[in-house]
């Protein structure tokens, strides 16, 4: 019943292999007990600066709010986007970052715009909301050409790789393993290659929905 | 002064509808009931009956028509009312029950800091947080907050600095609080006249309870009280509170009118636990005593040790909710003879409540309670303990919410 409890040892395994068609690249993210772990970021960039072909950034990407919780929760965008918080929300939100890779302020009152805001350097932008302390949200800035998030089965699929060392990296505010254990190093030829990041650690409890009741604090 | 605070009232709310961008936060209900009970007369009725609506009560009552306001004064600073109406002949029939305003600064850093100041309830329930301090879990109480709300209300400032564990990875935070206050030296009277009951009938900031009225807000030994406490928030899924209440009265201090400051002092405890998202479990403790006379009359000196707890665990699915909860209080007159037999009131409720809702707006809502207790100065007027009393009540809510 208790959330967030330990988990005990299993065994990390990394698997890179050959399969699929040539020069794409699969990512999947596997919890100790075998499922696949769905909205984790996964960056992939070249080990060596060679240069790669870029995924083509989207011109705007949009942080929502609704139900008193960030949509999406975990949000991946390349250096330089520009983010929209639109709130969809039926309440006001005081959205703020005190995190080093982007600091503000953003008065989200209903009926009001604003315009969006631009996330200029790699790191992770912790989210909160000034007005409901549990909102918690998060945008991972990446310098890397390629990134996205796992689907429901865990799963990331990385088209249009040049043959060469691509390195990844894993990140969800819900896995517990260290940083240190998920990243790879893996080898995309002419073939396509997969790449499976078993967790050692159980995962964090996810929040549950919270239950719809009026807004007001005591 | 009631008329004054109306007026700020009224003024504030006109003021906040005059602007826009969800400026002014208006939340209430009206919430009328279908009532039947077997207990002895109501304390508010001036007996000692544990329950609020007594034998001549059963019929249709209004259980509680209110206003919760929150204005935006500024990006930081809030200001907060809640506007009472329960139909019950008190000395106001509309009161306020809070009034604060709140600085709550963006966060810099992981330490986030806020600061209220008017009068407010204390950070102890875990029942009572909807609108207005509204039970969201059942029609009536426990008798632990039950009695929060009868004699206590923050009247000062309150000082929390919270770390915001999102920051550092960890989902949760944990706050610590301190506030200092005044007004508030009759808090215990209650406790000692009557011992504890289940209601949902808070004290007014300037109405009184019982018969004759007992009212509570008022500074006697000029003094202030104090309370700290530490809030813990743990992903969600559990909020721990832990609360130590002092009011520093000087139990020798009284006022020509015949207020009497209680010296009152308490520690407080509790968790909610929500596995999922439909159960939530909840338990409180809280244990203290209140001290009244002079300290030379030692042994008549009065002093009285209480405690009160309970279980409560519910289940939410759909637009329904049901709701189970066991109650456990006592009070124990350790010295004084200022009240005939000794005080010492003990019992135990159970309470089972079911809520509907059709809406957001409308719901209907069902609660039966049944408190055993044994009280002396009870048996003293007349009566065979243990007194068994219960009470079942059907209310029809009607819950609006708008921003302007």
């Amino acid at each position: 019943m208790s959330p967030g409890e330990a988990a005990v040892g299993f065994l990390v395994a990394i698997i890179a292999a050959t399969a699929c068609r040539a020069g794409e690249l699969t990512v999947s993210v596997i919890d100790p007990s075998g499922h696949g772990v769905t909205d984790v970021v996964v960056v992939v960039a070249p080990a060596e600066s060679a240069a790669p072909r870029a995924t083509p950034t989207s011109p705007v990407a949009i942080m929502d709010q609704r139900d008193r919780a960030f949509s999406p929760r975990v949000l991946v965008v390349r250096v330089g986007t520009s983010v929209e918080f639109p709130n969809n929300d039926t309440v006001s939100h005081q959205v703020y970052s005190f995190s080093q890779a982007k600091k503000f302020q953003l008065p989200l009152y209903k009926g009001k715009s604003h315009p969006p805001v631009t996330f200029d350097r790699a790191g992770l932008v912790v989210l909160g909301c000034n007005i409901h302390d549990q909102m918690v949200g998060y945008i991972y800035v990446t310098d890397a050409p390629f990134f996205g998030k796992t689907d429901p089965a865990g799963t990331l699929r990385v088209p249009g790789l040049s043959a060469g060392e691509y390195r990844i990296s894993v990140w969800s505010p819900f896995i517990a393993d260290q940083a240190s254990s998920l990243t790879r190093t893996v080898r995309v030829d002419a073939q396509a290659a997969a790449s499976r990041v078993q967790l050692v650690d159980a995962l964090r409890a996810r929040p549950e929905p919270r239950p719809q009741r009026a807004d007001w604090e005591y | 002064m009631s008329g004054r605070f109306h007026a700020c009232l009224v003024a504030g709310l006109c003021a906040g509808a005059a602007l826009a961008d969800d400026r002014l936060t208006v939340a209430g209900a009206v919430d009328v009931r279908w009532v039947h009970s077997t207990s002895g007369l109501s304390f508010l009725d001036g007996g000692l009956g544990k329950l609020r609506f007594d034998q001549d009560d059963t019929g249709l009552r209004l259980g509680r028509a209110f206003v919760a306001s929150r204005l935006r004064v500024t990006d930081i600073v809030t200001l907060h009312a809640v506007l009472d109406a329960y139909g019950d002949h008190d000395r106001n029939p509309v009161d306020l029950s809070e009034l604060w305003a709140e600085v709550r600064p963006y966060p810099t850093s992981a330490i986030r800091w806020r600061v209220r100041a008017g009068a407010f309830h204390m950070p102890i329930s875990l029942e009572n947080r909807g609108p207005g301090w509204s039970d969201v879990y059942s029609i009536t109480p426990s008798a632990l907050n039950t009695w929060l709300g009868e004699e206590f209300r923050t009247i000062g400032t309150e000082f929390e600095a919270r770390w915001l564990g999102a920051s550092s990875g960890y989902l949760g935070d944990v706050s610590l609080i301190a506030a200092a206050y005044a007004w508030n030296d009759p808090a215990g009277v209650l406790i000692a006249d009557r011992g504890f009951a289940l209601t949902d009938r808070p004290s007014t900031l300037f109405g009184g309870l019982g018969r004759p009225p007992i009212t509570f807000y008022h500074e006697i030994d000029r003094k202030p009280g104090f309370y700290a406490g530490l809030n813990w928030r743990h992903h969600d899924r559990l909020e721990v509170r832990a609360l130590r209440y002092d009011n520093r009265a000087d139990p020798r201090a009284s006022t020509v009118a015949g207020g009497t400051a209680w010296r009152t002092r308490f520690s407080s405890l509790g968790a909610r636990l929500t596995p999922t998202a439909n159960w939530t479990f909840i338990a409180q403790y809280l244990d203290g005593d209140t001290i009244v006379g002079p300290d030379e009359a030692d042994e008549d000196q009065f002093r009285m040790t209480y405690h009160a707890a309970f279980a409560l665990a519910s289940l939410e699915w759909a637009r329904e909710r049901l709701t189970a909860r066991f109650d456990h209080f006592g009070t124990h007159q350790s010295s004084g003879f200022y009240y005939g037999p000794p005080a010492d009131d003990s019992g135990h409720a159970w309470t089972a409540a079911w809520t509907h809702d059709f809406g957001t707006q409308w719901q209907l809502a069902a609660e039966w309670i049944r408190v055993t207790s044994r009280h002396p100065p009870r048996a003293a007027a007349g009566g065979m303990p243990p007194f068994v009393e219960s009470q079942t009540q059907v209310a029809i809510r009607y819950r609006f919410s708008a921003g302007l």
